[in-house]
């Protein structure tokens, strides 16, 4: 389904949209980031990129699998705690983010489905907003086989047109929604899909940064293992967690049990995010740690994403948002440092 | 009926000197107001900032920390190094807008038991009208 | 002026000779405005060395990488570590000195003056030239900097786009240095404190307001740890993994905090690298004050002075005990 919205219409739709939970990117001081709007008022799509992707709404950080307990009784109850079924919409996505979310689900889904990411996952609808100009400096999804208008993820997909939205539908989710304001939105005309068409032409052309022969790396990824590439690129790595904290396809999680009360006993077992940058993320209890070193954890980032993640699922683990470049404290660029394994040893 | 407010207290006491304190306090059966949980440490000094944090962010809706007078501790220097660096969470406590009534400190020798009821009385007295303590309580 | 070519030419030098093992200094980025570490091994490479306003980094915290490589050698080579350093820098290189967390012997030390200026505050910078871009920036003639952007050459006062911390700067030149490079000029600050005035004015439920909300924003990612010269823990007290819910996030920043009393030189670093932009350089700055107020105690400029917290003097105050 393809339809236009005027832009003063907009809080309109979501004013109907009441019976969802609605997550817009809010700004706060210099930055954006994803938060509900109870006010339709206050949902802007003036906006670049948010710091935190939307995986965090439907992978929060922090997550209660089950509770348990004992009473008098003696006997351990442990009750599953499933997140509530709550429809949510989140607009604002940025492709990028939203092909992000294709990835997480190849990880998330397969032979088994965890149905704590996927109860929010089919009860959330994403909203996309075609990048007309790059939000970064740093954006480069076109090297990894994104777009600044690419659906992959998304539901529907708005393009600012200057006074109004053209929104795409891809899905039965994404119709609904449409439906749900049916007189506020118009059915486009021919001068509404000529400058469409000219605005997606146009952005591809202004997606600055590229990885040239992309499909390169992983083959060459392949024999670097053993060398000593990572130990100079790792230098000035400060093993902070920002790169993948902020990474809309990262996934690794942690999972402990947090005891509140020992009696009766009272707790709950929590997955967390993990990070594969932290000294100790693959430490075992016998003390020995696989990958003590910054070099043998930068080249598992790389690898991760660029070899493993291509073999298993054909996708590059990274769609090109440009985050760990622009906010990597002391300036590693995974462009530089793939282009570099590219070309290493010629 | 409601409840009256019941503050807890959770009160770090140097086990030479103040605990010692409180021992004699209860042992000369004088009354005190039963909101205090002590927790015996070997010297003032050796309380930790975790500890403190860790308390408030437990539920107590007071922290005491009670050491030897100067020139008292057992250990020489402790309770000098705790003056210092209770100080300073004080007044970092003070700067992110907690209470400053919530957070004291008291030098109690093994001798004065009566000065221990007193402290307690006061810190009860003064926690009633705040009530408890949310701010630094987890929530989760 | 700071010569460049001085910088140079001595780096060059003690790598010919063979004095350091290699030199911590900045290179131009391939991308973006800041200089990115450098790591020196050759003396013709000592020719990528850059210095300008845009040189943030605090390079001292690559003295604690240096070190846990060095325990891990059988052999270790025994030479010092080369290291370019502004004046809040080599105050940090004091505070490790006075901690006895590396020898006087371990680090070569190029100090350069930043005279009447600093670095800048790249989001200053950014609003000032609302929405454009800049290239480079590189320091003026007259206390002022050069930014190219991609429609020219434009001038700015210093002032205007100095970092916070600059504008309360104690060190303008190096504390401690093996070659000075820049003049030793003298910069009268009225305040040092004065960036705590909007926080500490506000009244406590106001206070707490502000800190809750900023500090709820904290994804853990313990950037701010992660670039502190003075983290050098190997396992950090406050690293409990689960506790990313408020109010837990405050007792890994206060305990941080408390921490860095009497350590915390003020480089600004941890508010710099923080991706969700939490002002936690206010705590230390506070604590800061304190150290000052209580005890007349100021960070860095001594190695040889016993450390804040582990030194007390019979007139420490105690009004506030019972």
């Amino acid at each position: 389904m393809e339809k236009v919205l005027l832009k003063k219409a907009f809080p309109q739709w979501v004013k109907k949209l009441e019976s969802y939970t609605i997550y817009s990117p809010q700004k706060d001081g210099d930055l954006w980031n994803y938060e509900v709007i109870k006010n339709s008022e206050a949902i802007d799509l003036d906006y670049l990129n948010t710091v935190l992707s939307p995986k965090k709404i439907i992978f929060p950080q922090r997550e209660v699998l089950l509770e348990f307990s004992t009473s008098n009784e003696e006997e351990l109850k442990v009750k599953e705690v499933l997140p509530e079924e709550m429809p949510a919409v989140i607009f604002g996505v940025r492709p990028c983010d939203a092909k992000a979310l294709t990835l997480t689900d190849k990880v998330f889904g397969g032979d088994f489905k965890d149905p704590y990411y996927w109860k929010r996952r089919n009860s959330t609808a994403l909203v996309g907003l075609t990048c007309n100009a790059p939000p970064s400096s740093n954006c480069f999804c076109l090297s990894v086989d994104g777009s600044p208008y690419s659906k992959e993820g998304l539901d529907i997909l708005m393009t600012d047109l200057g006074d109004k939205y053209y929104a795409e539908s891809f899905t039965k989710k994404g119709d609904e929604l449409l439906n749900s304001a049916k007189a506020l939105f118009k059915t486009p005309t021919a001068k509404d899909k000529k400058d469409l068409e000219k605005i997606k032409a146009e952005s591809k052309k202004k997606v600055k940064r590229q990885i040239k022969d992309t499909a390169k790396i992983p083959p060459k990824l392949k024999d670097m293992f053993d060398s000593p590439f990572w130990d100079e690129e790792s230098l000035s790595c400060i093993r902070c967690g920002i790169c993948t904290y902020l990474c809309p396809t990262c996934h690794c999680f942690d999972m402990n049990d947090e005891v509140t009360s020992s009696s009766p006993i009272q707790g709950e077992r929590v997955r967390t995010w993990d990070n594969c940058q932290f000294p100790d993320f693959t430490m075992h209890s016998s003390g020995h740690n696989p990958r003590p070193d910054k070099a043998s954890r930068l080249r598992q980032r790389i690898l991760h994403k660029f070899q493993y993640f291509v073999e298993l699922y054909k996708n590059y683990q990274c769609t090109g948002c440009g985050r760990c470049i622009s906010k990597c404290p002391v300036g590693i660029d995974i462009i530089e440092v793939l282009e570099k394994a590219r070309d290493y040893g010629r | 009926m409601a409840e009256e407010f019941e503050p807890k207290i959770v009160a770090f006491l140097c086990k030479w000197c103040s605990s010692a304190g409180s021992d004699l306090a209860g042992v000369s059966r004088m009354e005190y107001p039963s909101n205090v949980i002590p927790i015996t440490v070997m010297c003032s000094g050796s309380v930790s900032p975790l500890y403190i944090f860790s308390a408030f962010n437990k539920g107590a809706d007071g922290v005491l920390v009670s050491g030897c007078h100067p020139g008292d501790c057992h250990y020489i220097k402790g309770n000098f190094y705790a003056r210092r660096r209770i100080a300073l969470v004080k007044k970092l406590l003070e700067y992110v807008g907690l209470e400053p009534e919530r957070f004291q400190m008291s030098w109690v020798s093994a001798a004065e038991g009566v000065k221990y009821t007193q402290v307690i009385k006061d810190f009860v007295k003064e926690l009633k009208p705040l009530g408890p303590q949310k701010k630094l309580r987890r929530t989760q | 002026m700071v010569n460049l070519e001085e910088l140079k030419k001595e780096a060059s030098q003690i790598l010919k000779e063979g004095k350091v093992k290699y030199i911590i200094g900045f290179q131009r980025s391939s991308n973006g405005l800041l200089p990115v570490p450098a790591f020196i091994k050759d003396p013709e490479d000592a020719d990528k060395l850059v210095w300008d306003p845009a040189c943030v980094y605090n390079l001292t915290l690559f003295l604690r990488d240096e070190k846990r490589k060095k325990e891990k050698e059988k052999e270790p080579d025994e030479r010092p570590v080369g290291i370019i350093v502004k004046g809040c820098d080599s105050r940090a290189i004091n505070v490790l000195l006075q901690e006895e967390f590396i020898k006087r012997e371990d680090v070569y030390v190029l100090g350069i003056s930043c005279e009447n200026t600093g670095v800048l505050d790249e989001k200053k910078l950014a609003k000032k030239l609302k929405g454009k871009k800049a290239k480079r920036v590189e320091f003026g003639a007259k206390d002022d900097f050069v930014i190219t952007t991609e429609d020219g050459q434009v001038k700015i006062a210093a002032q205007e786009v100095l970092a916070e911390r600059c504008l309360e700067c104690k060190a303008h030149f190096p504390v401690i240095y093996d070659v000075l490079i820049g003049e030793k000029t003298k910069r009268n600050v009225e305040n040092p404190f004065k960036s705590l005035e909007k926080t500490e004015s506000l009244p406590p439920e106001e206070r707490w307001k502000f800190w809750k909300e900023q500090i709820e924003k904290c994804i853990r990612c313990y950037a701010c740890r992660s670039v502190c010269p003075m983290c050098y823990c190997d396992e950090c007290v406050a690293d409990t993994i689960n506790f990313v819910v408020t109010p837990e996030n405050f007792v890994y920043h206060f305990v941080r905090a408390i921490h860095l009393a009497g350590r915390c030189i003020d480089c600004g670093e941890c508010e710099r690298v923080c991706p969700l932009d939490i002002p936690v350089r206010f705590l230390n700055k506070k604590l800061e004050k304190e150290a000052k107020e209580l005890f007349d105690y100021e960070a860095g400029f001594d190695p040889e002075k016993p450390s804040l917290v582990s030194s007390f003097k019979d007139e420490d105050p105690e009004d506030f005990i019972r």
